[in-house]
């Protein structure tokens, strides 16, 4: 039996588990590009370490939680329900990182 | 090393947003003219070949592959180049209080990040077999994942002149 990813529930699962994710600081591992050490899971940041850089551990918990559902979850029932409200997900997504992202433009209302 | 990364990252952005912004335009103006079609007689369908006409003249669909490939091209050099950043042009930014342009950054990844997983459902939505079906997600996919590219590009930038790398 040939294995199929349902691009559709890959996509939109990604969406919702990026901000999840995001908003929840669940990275899949983090780096620590000054000593170049990684950290796997949700164990506390490194203080010897310098910064951390959790995106890459962003996208890898998003892309693999999209993964799995896309792998289990079929395309077509999706794709008729949601048919042309598909643009919400990523759009919904692209609206709340800007929203968690407010702290750092609050200076400009100050 | 940086440089040459940096210089070619930027490179395959204006390959990027040119593939998208074109498909964009196209499809827009393909819209508009089936809207129009036997209203009015167009100006400019006189038979001449104007620079519009030419510029939209082209498979739409052709570029979904080029876009898709270009898109994860520069998000990987992005991906290389970025520790560098979070070292030599973050830390400076906090010490400047220019905690703005550290936003603008975030906003320019997460977004980066958000595109990548978007790029299935772009290829789905420019399948030949769903454009009569997802017209409108097909429209809307192309115009985010063009916002995306553009204000990424236009951050990018933006963020190289305060402090490059």
């Amino acid at each position: 039996m040939q294995a199929r990813l349902s691009p559709v529930v890959f996509a939109l699962v990604y969406c919702i588990a990026y901000t999840v994710v995001l908003a929840m600081d669940w990275p899949l591992f983090n780096y620590y590009p000054q000593t170049g050490e990684f950290t796997w899971g949700w164990v506390p940041r490194l203080e010897h370490a310098g910064p951390s850089m959790t995106w890459y551990g962003l996208m890898a918990t998003a892309g693999g939680v999209a993964l799995i559902c896309a792998a289990i979850i079929r395309d077509k029932p999706v794709a008729s329900a949601l048919r042309n409200s598909l643009w919400l997900f990523p759009f919904a997504a692209m609206l709340a990182c800007v929203y968690m992202m407010r702290i750092f433009f609050r200076q400009w209302f100050a | 090393m940086i440089t040459a990364l940096l210089i070619l990252h930027g490179l395959a952005g204006v390959a990027l947003l040119g593939a998208l912004t074109h498909q964009l335009v196209s499809l827009v103006r393909a819209g508009a003219m089936a809207a129009d079609a036997g209203a009015v007689v167009r100006r400019d369908d006189s038979g001449k070949s104007t620079f519009v006409r030419r510029y939209v003249s082209v498979g739409q669909g052709g570029f979904t592959l080029a876009v898709v490939v270009l898109y994860v091209v520069t998000l990987i050099i992005g991906g290389v180049i970025y520790p560098t950043y979070r070292l030599d042009v973050r830390i400076p930014f906090e010490e400047m209080s220019l905690i703005w342009a550290v936003g603008l950054f975030e906003v320019k990844e997460h977004w980066g990040g958000i595109g990548l997983g978007v790029l299935p459902l772009y290829v789905f939505v420019w399948r030949p077999q769903q454009a009569s079906s997802h017209q409108r997600d097909r429209f809307a996919i192309t115009i985010l994942l063009s916002f995306i590219v553009w204000s990424d590009f236009i951050a990018g930038h933006v963020l190289n002149n305060i402090r490059g790398l």
